[in-house]
């Protein structure tokens, strides 16, 4: 008996990239525990994985699979080239880390391959029931990976305070999911759609819908659901941190959009885009102003992710066509500034454990001229500078927001930027015009590293030169040309 | 990638702009420490691109118009950047920007050679810098589309934070950190008020343009346009600096090194008064003039402030830093005088304050390469010890407080009468005594340090000016005398682009603003073309 009898070989063409990810999981872990000698093959074999994962991804079929539980679309393609981006830069980044911590194992990979599995499964799925599976799936290998350096008492510390975090809000989804279907009868988000707008969901479904986009909002960090992210940041593994802080945000993102468009959609009352709103603006707001403050640069990226996803929400106010090309070139944008800032830090910090004071980067802007220059590359693209990526991504987030009439959402999101760019500042002159204060010790810096450093800054840049082609592709396919 | 090396090369003014860029990449490869090496190759990128600015300029020298240096670009047309939001990499030249633009490629050489000892580390970052910056002023200089401009305008932030901040004096991150912070937070509403530009023009046209000559056919409410106005007039006056913005200025100029001082009172803060004569007076020419009270008394309130404040000052850089305010307040008054003489006299006056200032923030650095002080207490009777110094200080000093046959007077002759004749009777006569006040405070700094007996014997041994330096002067005191005394062929250049925005400011003027909705104006009979298809009549009503 083949499997083509239960499955139609085209819906198992559509998940060749799942199949793909989660099957080189199971052989890595498997030859892991048998020749353990080939661990420092898996950094590359499973980068090599996940970029094909991402080229079958580009080249597979439009339309929907799995009877409409999957969709295949240019803008799923587009994320799930993002969220495989972000996975390929921290997988590079974690084999010296690893290494020097003694916890170079198949395990690490094989989990990290099962997140992407997941991602990518959570990008297309438009089925309730398939995205809380995914959601799962994703959950459990980061819940796991947040803990990997179990020797740490921070690691373990802040694993466990997003595990219970991210347990209670899988409830939430779980529950509100519930109160959908109870409502519509249905799971399938086109249908659950189609229900509400023919008749009166009434306080449950809102209820509902509320849940879901609470539970979502987690996963993104926006304020108020965000309290977790800068304590796991601090004590997770860096290498990973810049794959959390990236690719289930990104995934998060696209899950957002599929619930706004429902909730929007009618049915739901009228009130969902002030409630966007208001979780954009106090995103940037919050976001920036405690980034301000922190010392530590892992908690100051975490609380920058969290404005960075306010930003990202402003799109999503007024959601149509013309949402995709912002949200999608901002993801990317923050894809490779974001991971590529993580993957500095993880290079830079040699005491896994301890706090990771800005100060102590200062000088090495000379000391370590090319990842000096990544770093500083990455936080002025963070900032918002030209010609960086950075800034394209948020003139496509403002100029929406103008054209749909919310000229402050443009001033909150410039004045927040503003903020945004003093702390950004602050590692760049650290680096250049402090004296040095510590010689480098144990830091965890290889050639694949490295490779990833100089991937996310030169793209960061050459982009933000020249956007023209892929914003071009942007427009073509979402149609707003 | 072609795309991206026609953005980079595609015509000749962009190869002028990304010139400076494209040869800063070699830098990287060079050993660390090869300093001497690195000076040379800037130097002679600088001077590269000293004639390329003089070789593409000069046959346009006396039509300088848009229409005209299309033919600069014509080899590459309008380069598409993001065709898609109607945003091309479109550059040009006309008689504003062109003084502008030769002045900056002017100052790069000068700046490198002026640089030459005071810069005593990481010569590569430095000239890296200073090359990067350059390309940013250019783009400014020449972009004819406000999102370009925008992107330039940023991208002049970040080398110029670094040149305060690694290569500055004790509080260098304090002032680098103070000008990153106060420019970027004019600009960034500027932003907001660009992209509400480029929207309105869809909403009206139907068509994504951020075109300088598209924009300016909007016509848009008196409320809208104040608030527009308002954002461009930040951005550009925190760049000026006019008082009260102006606390970020003696800060910068004070820790910047030698080089930072020099590009920055020579060409930066030129972009502030170029924004508002070349976008915010002819896109908004109502809000201009309802706003222009306020920034006359602003621009008078700097020119007696930034006076005084240099007389009190103990210390040669901070006073010509405050000279600054003062010569800027000197622009700004002529711009918003709305006459056409007072234009001509503002721009100008631009070219030779950074002339001069540029001199002067050159001999101050030159004495600090020697003394590592700049305090007027540490000097006296330098005229004895080195002359050829005091002859270049005397000289810029003069030609800064504005003596006839020097540069500066016949500025600001031209602001004065002009806004003289304009009305702006009270300002002008409040302005005049700014005149009076420069004589004071430089003269101040010519007897504490030039004349009188050698106070310190640390002084009595002090080298004269070396002829490195002295190359690095001549071409600026040069100017200085020609701009005095014959001024005709550098008026002549700007006359017909600056008649043009006066014409166009008046025409504007004649009509009251628009009620309620924004108009789009249709000039079928001028000779700009329309990028767009035309609307129609209707479309245009709306």
């Amino acid at each position: 008996m083949n499997a083509s009898y239960l499955i139609p070989s085209g819906d198992l063409a559509a998940a060749a990239p799942e199949l793909l990810l989660c099957g080189l999981g199971v052989l890595i872990l498997l030859f892991d525990a048998f020749w353990p000698s080939l661990r420092r093959a898996w950094t590359p074999i499973s980068v090599a994985g996940v970029v094909t994962a991402a080229a079958l991804a580009w080249g597979s079929a439009h339309g929907e699979s799995f009877g409409g539980l999957l969709e295949t679309s240019a803008f799923t393609i587009a994320a799930t080239v993002i969220v495989l981006l972000g996975t390929a830069l921290s997988l590079l980044a974690s084999q010296a880390y690893l290494e020097r911590e003694g916890i170079l194992t198949g395990e690490y990979h094989a989990l990290f391959l099962w997140c992407a599995a997941g991602l990518v499964l959570l990008v297309r799925a438009q089925e309730l029931l398939t995205i809380f599976l995914a959601l799962e799936l994703l959950s459990v290998c980061l819940y796991a990976l947040a803990a990997f350096n179990r020797r740490l008492s921070v690691a373990t510390e802040s694993a466990l305070k997003y595990f219970l975090m991210g347990a209670f809000v899988s409830a939430f989804i779980l529950y509100g999911l519930a109160l959908l279907y109870g409502q519509t009868g249905s799971t399938r988000l086109d249908e659950v759609s189609h229900a509400l707008v023919m008749g009166d969901a009434g306080a449950i479904g809102i209820l509902g819908m509320l849940l879901l986009v609470a539970g979502f909002g987690f996963k993104m960090s926006l304020v108020p659901f965000h309290a977790w992210a800068p304590d796991t940041y601090q004590g997770a593994p860096s290498p990973f941190v810049a794959f959390l802080s990236v690719a289930p945000k990104a995934a998060a993102a696209m899950v957002m959009i599929r619930l706004l468009e429902v909730a929007m959609a009618g049915g739901l009352g009228d009130r969902w885009p002030d409630l966007v709103a208001f979780l954009a603006v106090a995103s940037m707001l919050v976001g920036n102003l405690l980034a301000l403050v922190q010392r530590d640069i892992k908690r100051m990226l975490a609380y920058s992710g969290i404005a960075h996803m306010g930003y990202l929400m402003i799109p999503l106010v007024s959601l149509d066509d013309t949402s995709w090309t912002p949200v999608l070139v901002y993801l990317l944008a923050y894809t490779l500034m974001n991971a590529g800032a993580f993957v500095l830090v993880s290079m830079l910090y040699a005491r896994a454990g301890e706090q990771h004071l800005v100060s102590e980067l200062s000088g090495w802007g000379y000391r370590f001229p090319v990842l000096g220059a990544c770093l500083a590359v990455c936080m002025l693209a963070l900032g918002g500078i030209p010609p960086t990526f950075g800034f394209i991504g948020k003139y496509l987030v403002f100029l929406h927001a103008i054209r749909h009439g919310h000229l402050y959402l443009a001033i909150v999101g410039v004045l927040a930027s503003l903020v945004g760019v003093f702390y950004y500042l602050r590692v760049v002159y650290v680096l250049y015009m402090k004296e040095e204060l510590r010689a480098p010790d144990g830091l965890a810096i290889d050639a694949w590293a490295r490779a990833a450093a100089l991937v996310a800054a030169a793209a960061t840049v050459i982009l933000g030169v020249w956007p023209t082609r892929i914003l071009e592709w942007l427009e073509r396919v979402s149609g707003t040309l | 990638m072609d795309g991206l090396i026609e953005l980079l090369l595609g015509n000749t003014l962009t190869r002028l702009v990304f010139f400076p860029t494209l040869a800063a990449l070699p830098l990287l490869f060079f050993r660390k420490g090869a300093d001497g090496a690195v000076k040379l190759y800037a130097l002679a990128v600088g001077l590269v691109e000293l004639v390329l600015a003089l070789v593409y300029v000069a046959p346009h020298w006396t039509t300088t118009t848009f229409e005209a240096t299309r033919e600069l670009a014509a080899d590459g047309g309008r380069i598409p950047w993001i065709p898609s939001w109607g945003i091309y990499f479109d550059l040009g030249l006309d008689g504003i920007s062109m003084p502008l633009v030769v002045l900056t490629a002017l100052l790069l050489p000068i700046v490198i050679g002026g640089s030459w000892l005071g810069i005593q580390r990481n010569w590569k970052g430095y000239a890296f810098s200073m090359l990067l910056l350059t390309t940013g002023i250019l783009g400014a200089l020449t972009a004819l589309d406000l999102f370009v401009f925008y992107v330039f305008w940023e991208l002049m932030l970040i080398p110029m934070y670094l040149v305060i901040g690694i290569w500055g004096g004790e509080r260098k991150i304090y002032a680098a950190v103070k000008f990153f912070l106060f420019t970027m937070a004019g600009s960034l509403l500027m932003l907001v008020a660009i992209l509400w530009m480029g929207w309105t023009h869809q909403e009206l046209t139907g068509l994504w343009s951020f075109a300088y000559q598209d924009l300016l056919r909007l016509d848009f409410p008196m409320t809208q346009q104040i608030w527009l106005f308002g954002a461009f007039a930040l951005a550009f006056a925190i760049k000026v600096p006019m008082v009260p913005l102006h606390t970020w200025l003696p800060d910068a100029h004070v820790e910047a090194p030698t080089g930072g001082s020099v590009i920055l009172a020579g060409v930066l803060l030129k972009l502030g008064t170029y924004g508002f004569l070349r976008f915010a007076l002819p896109f908004f020419p109502h809000a201009a003039v309802a706003a222009a009270p306020l920034l006359v008394s602003l621009a008078v309130v700097g020119i007696l402030y930034g006076a005084l404040v240099a007389w009190a000052q103990e210390d040669m850089k901070k006073l010509v830093a405050y000279s600054s305010v003062a010569h800027l307040g000197f622009v700004m008054l002529g711009l918003f005088a709305f006459d056409l003489f007072a234009w001509q006299g503002s721009l100008l006056q631009m070219v030779n304050h950074g002339l001069s200032t540029g001199a002067l923030f050159l001999l101050v650095g030159m004495l600090y390469d020697r003394r590592h002080t700049k305090k007027f207490d540490d000097f006296g009777g330098l005229a004895k010890v080195v002359p050829v110094f005091a002859f270049f200080l005397v000289f810029s000093s003069l030609a800064s407080a504005g003596l006839p046959a020097l540069n500066g007077f016949v500025g600001e002759f031209m602001i004065l009468t002009g806004s003289f004749r304009a009305g702006l009777i009270v300002p002008t006569a409040l302005a005049t005594f700014g005149v009076v006040l420069a004589a004071v405070y430089l003269l101040k700094m010519l007897s504490r340090t030039l004349w009188g007996p050698v106070t310190r014997t640390e002084n009595e041994g002090l080298r004269d000016l070396s002829l490195r330096e002295i190359g690095v002067l001549v071409p600026l005191c040069v100017l200085m005398l020609w701009i005095g005394v014959a001024p005709g062929p550098f008026l002549e250049p700007s006359l017909a682009a600056l008649e043009g925005v006066h014409e166009e400011v008046q025409i504007r003027l004649e009509q009251p603003p628009p009620e309620g909705e924004t108009r789009f104006l249709l000039r079928l009979d001028d000779s700009m073309a329309f990028t767009f298809p035309a609307p129609s009549l209707d479309e245009v009503t709306r």
